[in-house]
């Protein structure tokens, strides 16, 4: 029983990041039809942020961890929006709709900043202060009191966007051009607008998901590229442009790293990701809740 | 001509030719990851490198066949990875056309340099720990800082002996050429000392989530965790999920080449791994030229300076050293005067060895450095002088 509950308590832990990286990645390819490459930029940046000025907080101004933590956290997100505003009005605003042309840009956008970031953070792993100490135990699995709290954020998150997406007129317009935009812009819908509002949304999760992530592990320019990857095999999975895809196919992946990682082995439950969009790309290439293309 | 026009003439022609032969440039080449997970290692290498080059510019260059070289240090980009290694090979060896590589680092990348360095004849120093990169078929290319097969016999000798309750090991690396070489050596070694190997297990490069992996492994109830080739920031999260998961044992990297990201990443998790490839610089157990570098590391790369980075420095004095012996800079020429002679590295005074291992002489003898963390710095617990290099340096006349 323990060992089962480790295996499902990593799953869930893994799986929260997983799913709030993942969300943004399909809300812009949603409402933008544009694969974003460079979205893991936007995780890394926050994380960075993060750990470069949370130690000059605490040496300033010397309050509790957690709260330099939630300033940090602030901060980092007007970074990345900051970014986000420029990237879209410089780059992607040109290429909505077009497949090919932002794939270049966003590979070229990626390849960018991580040289910037190395240039900027250097390729030292950087780490975030610990924030609460001790740790629990859920039905004989353990984990960090602070992995606890952080998971239950990113659960909170996933759960708010869920909310804006379903309940809100925003929500409401993002899912109209999701599904048709012809028809959204007949209903009164601004195309361009609601695509910008999608992209900082999408760019907000994943630098929310990046500052979530800060204090559980070491943050080096390149930290996003694993959850890039991770979170194409997600959305694939989940089904391009789903948001419950998304959360499904996210704790799908944890769970195949939890369980193939630990009956198989590290490696194998890589391969078995793989495999597994694979056999989803031959059999049900919308994903398991995404929409056939008509 | 006037004769005073004349005797000017020849007093500049005199005044020019020794400024002619001084600005003589040999290129040499720091073939290294300068982005991603590993880049400190070629950040590091590479700033190593030029100021090898400073130190050997500054005191009037190489000379050789009656000329003077300044030395240039360029860095190359090789992704630690064989594609962008080949791509790099290319730049280095057929676009800039240098025959001297003062660091590889790597095992993947350089055995993609490897595959055309020796074909055109150029030398490279490199620390890639395969064995398989050495032999009497790769007579040009030569390690400059020690590999498992140096350090792993000693190391598990000094750990047995003050551990002798350790009965069973298990052993992590990363799924690629320098995870399998290292791991292919630590088992055996470990083996030969009567340990029992309860688990081999793999993990790719860049995985950022470590739970799965330390669940596996601290089932596995082992005596001791050897986290051998993996990268100090992931040996840092690995025992960190550990110690969350109730694992308490000896730890161990066997290959490890710093504490300091280690300890950053780990915190109080790390406390007593023991290193094989580690060493503190600023220590002192360092030498005069490795607390120079260190400091001067410190203050331009904000991290202190590791193995593999050194390896710039004595891969670049052993170049120096070989040309000025073979009064050539003929790579081939350099090679073959390369294991008879005794030079200066930042350790001190060493030599090539290591015939019995890999069939040729190709191995630099520098000491094995045993470190512990303790109180989360590296602390240097022994230091083993290759006995070949006891032996070579006493026959020295």
């Amino acid at each position: 029983m323990g060992l089962i509950a480790q295996l499902l308590v990593n799953m869930l832990q893994i799986g929260a990041v997983y799913v709030l990286f993942a969300l943004g990645l399909t809300l812009v390819f949603g409402v933008m039809k544009v694969i974003n490459f460079a979205h893991g930029q936007f995780f890394t940046l926050a994380a960075l942020m993060i750990a470069v000025t949370m130690p000059e907080f605490t040496e300033r101004f010397g309050f509790p961890a957690w709260v330099d933590y939630f300033v940090c956290f602030a901060l980092a997100l007007l970074t990345v929006a900051i970014l986000g505003v420029v990237l879209y009005f410089v780059g992607f605003e040109r290429y909505l709709r077009d497949l090919i042309g932002s794939f270049i840009l966003s590979v070229g956008l990626l390849l960018l900043l991580e040289g910037v970031y190395l240039w900027i953070f250097t390729g030292a792993p950087r780490v975030v202060p610990k924030l609460l100490t001790g740790q629990v135990s859920i039905l004989g699995g353990a984990l960090e009191t602070q992995r606890l709290v952080i998971c239950g954020i990113a659960l909170a998150a996933t759960f708010g966007l869920y909310q804006l997406v379903n309940r809100t007129k925003l929500g409401r317009a993002l899912r109209a051009v999701a599904e048709d935009r012809e028809a959204a812009m007949l209903q009164g819908i601004r195309y361009r607008r609601i695509s910008f509002y999608g992209f900082m949304i999408g760019s907000g999760m994943a630098a929310i998901a990046g500052g979530l992530i800060a204090p559980l592990t070491a943050i080096s320019p390149s930290l996003g590229n694993d959850y890039l990857s991770k979170a194409f095999i997600i959305i694939i999975i989940g089904g391009l442009g789903s948001i419950p895809g998304a959360i499904l196919g996210g704790f799908l992946i944890a769970a195949v790293e939890s369980f193939a990682g630990y009956f198989l082995d590290s490696s194998y439950a890589t391969i078995a990701m793989f495999m597994l969009v694979m056999v989803f790309l031959l059999v049900r290439p919308q994903g398991i809740l995404g929409h056939a293309e008509r | 001509m006037k004769p005073i026009v004349k005797w000017a003439a020849a007093a500049l022609m005199l005044a020019a030719a020794p400024a002619a032969s001084a600005d003589e440039v040999l290129k040499v080449a720091v073939f290294a990851p300068l982005s991603g997970a590993a880049a400190g290692w070629g950040l590091g290498a590479k700033w190593v490198g030029e100021q090898a080059a400073k130190e050997i510019n500054d005191q009037g260059g190489i000379k050789a066949g009656g000329k003077v070289y300044k030395v240039e240090s360029i860095a190359y980009e090789n992704g630690y990875n064989s594609a962008e290694g080949a791509k790099a090979a290319q730049a280095i060896l057929n676009r800039d056309g240098i025959r001297f590589i003062i660091q590889g680092i790597g095992t993947a990348p350089v055995k993609a340099l490897q595959s055309l360095s020796e074909r055109q004849g150029a030398l490279m120093m490199q620390v890639a720990w395969g064995k398989s990169v050495k032999g009497p078929q790769a007579p040009l290319t030569f390690t400059n800082s020690n590999t498992p097969f140096e350090l792993f016999g000693p190391l598990f000798d000094l750990v047995k002996k003050q551990h002798p309750e350790v009965k069973t090991v298990a052993l992590l690396n990363p799924n690629d050429a320098t995870g399998h070489e290292v791991e292919e050596e630590a088992e055996k070694q470990y083996r030969a000392r009567g340990y029992d190997i309860v688990a081999v297990t793999w993990y790719e490069r860049g995985t950022t989530e470590f739970q799965p992996i330390a669940t596996k492994l601290a089932q596995t109830h082992a005596d001791m965790m050897d986290l051998s080739g993996a990268p100090p920031g992931d040996s840092g999260m690995v025992y960190k999920e550990l110690a969350v998961q109730g694992w308490k044992g000896v730890k161990m990297q066997a290959a490890g080449t710093g504490a300091d990201a280690m300890v950053k990443v780990g915190g109080d998790a790390v406390e007593d791994v023991y290193m094989g490839n580690a060493a503190d610089f600023g220590g002192p157990a360092a030498t005069p030229i490795q607390r120079k570098l260190n400091e001067g590391a410190l203050k331009a790369l904000n991290e202190p300076l590791n193995i593999l980075q050194l390896g710039a420095w004595d891969g670049l004095m052993a170049v120096k050293a070989g040309i000025e012996k073979a009064d050539s800079i003929d790579p081939k020429k350099v090679a073959k005067v390369l294991p008879t002679i005794i030079f200066e590295s930042s350790y001190g005074p060493t030599a090539f060895g290591g015939m019995e291992t890999y069939g040729y002489p190709q191995q630099m003898l520098v000491p094995i450095i045993v470190t512990q963390i303790k109180h989360g710095q590296t602390v240097e617990i022994a230091r083993i002088i290759p006995a070949e290099l006891e032996q070579r340096l006493a026959k020295k006349p």
